[in-house]
């Protein structure tokens, strides 16, 4: 009897407590914080920005997988800041894909986020801004960005054709060089016939990563642009046919070109990290990368051998720019611009530049320094194994459209792999 | 004296066995601490050419957050695994020694968050954790890292209830003692060596998780495999075997405390069914 009683009593206590459970999870749709509550702070002055950015932590969101870039972040960026406006910059590694997936969610929800800054550029940023992810237009704010950047500059006001419209402003840049071992490679090729010529001598020596891999993709439009040339892209239609057509002696000199890869081409590294490593190895003799100054840094880390250097091609390689943007739904806005501002004066650029540091091109415009402002770009001393910056900027083309990128991944997986 | 013999021969056999697999365990180890003070190690050298403290100074560098986050990680790591052992034993002992309907399912349906894959919950639990507050949290974090956790804790427990069922537990309550003193004094001893195994898995697990700290942690939250991972992505060699290294260096030191730990409060001598 008593037994019974005791049975009934645990099945009501049990059924309150799952039921609790549930109305608990149901009932519990916090009140989503709205985004957005500063929105006049593009309408007040610099001045009243930097007060309110004071003493604020800001959250900087980017791919952490190179030493370099974060030792500059953490140890120069970070402190400079704290010395300069007492803000507390917080370097979180996260890649932009994943940031996007986050801000989507959240923007799902509509509430605060957690980043201030991220790092974008290309076909991410026209996601983020296809999806209304960004906050501004916001760079006619920064008074360095109005001092020191070209803004009818063509790598400015477009982003892998995009238009930037003030959504993000200019990080640094990044340009395709070659790498190549001094101790191995005799004549350094002037362009694609030269590369052909001297990978039929050196049967396996050289190969690129299978695409979509970022570089290896740039490599392949690098090769067609020194084939077909650059201009006819720029007012190209994306359709897969007509690019197809327009590209078609760049797939034949690849095809060409495939017998004397590594592996005889049957198979292609899939990573940049897998071809550099290969090249550290010493299994290649040649890699290549989209920043210009990264095998100057892996050098200087021992990761290269020290006979390493780069070159570019006499028509020139591709360079794009990377931005830094603030999401819609950033917490703390004003230090946000503070900090975006702060990268683009004179003393953070140059400090980037420095292959010490990082060796990332700056993206002041040259005509709008002031002599001494000039020579202390000029004073940096380049390292060995990197090109310096006059010679990168007069063999500079610009990127294609971003969504010809993956039509062009397209037609190369057809017909070459 | 043939038998001896034999009994000889087969000793030097599984010793050797056991020599080869030992290793075969220890030598990717060797490499990874090589790796983390070698420059470059080209083919078709048998040892790295050049060394440096690089990885290793970056790992301790105040500057780079790594050993902030490897303490951040332990603590998580450890209140999961507290967590997970508390909600594990009840779930555990109604598995492991009581017999009703739909069992067998019950057991299936506990190891259902290891057959389906995180990234396909991920998103959702994203979205519904935003909802009730606690995405870019602690507790969030703890939340979802008990996902993964709990098949391995309930799993492993259930298997202990099994073995040591329920009549030492019903002996002291004939004998007078209470629900609490049972758990106290009998229960919790008795499970002593499945909860240190149960513990180790499930810190483990809790340890290396990188995807899902990363959607609920939302950069908030950064653990130790979050600043890990991108060296690897980038094929950094020597900062990938810097922080694997300093990783593997962790979890050996906090389970072994853990084991000390449990070991020393339920002293051994009563493990009278091992």
């Amino acid at each position: 009897m008593i037994k019974e009683k005791k049975t009934i009593m645990r099945k009501i206590i049990l059924f309150l407590l799952i039921a609790g459970l549930i109305l608990n999870l149901v009932g519990c749709t916090q009140e989503a914080v709205v985004a957005g509550e500063n929105e006049d702070l593009l309408e007040t002055n610099w001045e009243s920005i930097l007060e309110e950015a004071e003493g604020t932590e800001v959250n900087f969101y980017g791919w952490g997988g190179s030493q370099m870039t974060n030792d500059w972040l953490d140890n120069f960026l970070a402190l400079r800041l704290k010395e300069e406006y007492n803000i507390t910059l917080n370097r979180v590694p996260m890649d932009i894909d994943q940031v996007l997936n986050k801000l989507l969610g959240e923007n799902q929800m509509n509430v605060t986020g957690t980043a201030d800054v991220i790092w974008i550029n290309g076909e991410n940023f026209s996601t983020a801004r296809t999806n209304d992810l960004l906050y501004g237009p916001f760079t006619h704010k920064l008074p360095n960005f109005n001092q020191y950047i070209d803004v009818e500059s063509v790598e400015v006001k477009y982003d892998f054709g995009f238009p930037v419209e003030g959504y993000e402003a200019p990080y640094g840049k990044a340009q395709f060089v070659l790498v190549y071992d001094e101790a191995r490679v005799e004549q350094v090729p002037k362009g694609h016939e030269e590369l052909m010529e001297l990978v039929k001598n050196n049967a396996g020596k050289f190969t690129y990563p299978a695409p979509p891999d970022f570089t290896g993709s740039a490599f392949i439009r690098n090769i067609i642009y020194d084939i077909v040339g650059y201009e006819q892209f720029i007012t190209m239609k994306a359709d897969k046919e007509v690019i197809a057509k327009a590209i078609q002696p760049a797939m034949d000199y690849l095809n060409e070109l495939k017998p004397y890869l590594w592996r005889n081409g049957e198979t292609y590294p899939s990573t940049i990290a897998q071809l550099h490593n290969m090249y550290a190895d010493h299994e290649v003799f040649m890699t290549m990368n989209y920043n210009s100054n990264e095998a100057a840094a892996r050098i200087q880390t021992g990761e290269f051998p020290r006979t390493t250097n780069t070159f570019v091609f006499e028509n020139g390689t591709i360079g794009n720019t990377h931005f830094l943007a603030i999401p819609d739904n950033a917490p703390n806005k004003a230090g946000a611009l503070a900090v975006i501002d702060f990268i683009l004066s004179v003393e953070a650029q140059a400090s980037k530049y420095n292959p010490d540091n990082w060796g990332d091109l700056p993206v002041l415009d040259n005509a709008r320094l002031s002599d001494s402002e000039r020579a202390i770009f000029d004073e940096i001393q380049i390292g060995k194994g990197a090109l310096p910056q006059h010679i990168l900027l007069d063999h500079r083309v610009p990127e294609m459209p971003a969504n010809f990128v993956p039509i062009i991944e397209e037609i190369w997986m057809e017909n070459i792999l | 004296m043939g038998e001896y013999k034999m009994n000889k021969r087969n000793r030097t056999l599984s010793g050797f066995i056991m020599h080869i697999m030992i290793f075969l365990l220890i030598l990717p180890l060797l490499v990874l601490v090589v790796w983390s003070f070698s420059k470059s190690w080209p083919w078709p050298n048998i040892f790295p050419q050049e060394f440096g403290l690089r990885g290793i100074l970056h790992v301790l560098d105040p500057s780079s957050r790594a050993l902030k986050s490897l303490l951040l990680s332990i603590r998580l790591s450890l209140v999961v695994t507290i967590v997970t052992l508390i909600l594990s034993i009840p779930a555990a002992k109604t598995l492991g020694v009581y017999s009703f309907k739909g069992k067998q399912f019950i057991k299936m349906l506990v190891l259902a968050p290891i057959i389906v894959p995180p990234v396909a919950v991920g998103m959702g639990i994203h979205l519904t954790f935003i909802r009730l507050g606690l995405a870019n949290r602690f507790i969030g974090v703890v939340l979802v890292h008990l996902i993964p956790c709990l098949p391995y804790g309930i799993r492993i427990l259930t298997d202990v209830f099994e073995i040591i069922g329920e009549s030492m537990e019903q002996q002291a309550r004939v004998l007078g003692a209470n629900s609490i003193q049972t758990f106290t004094n009998i229960t919790l001893p008795l499970i002593a060596p499945g909860l240190i195994s149960a513990g180790s898995l499930v810190f483990i697990v809790s340890f290396s998780q990188y995807f899902l700290t990363f959607l609920i942690g939302g950069g908030r939250i950064i653990t130790f495999p979050m600043m890990m991972f991108p060296y690897i992505q980038s094929g950094d060699r020597m900062m990938a075997s810097a922080y694997s290294m300093v990783f593997i260096l962790a979890t050996l030191v906090v389970l072994i405390m853990m084991e000390k730990a449990i070991k020393s409060y339920y002293s051994t001598k009563n493990y009278f069914y091992l």
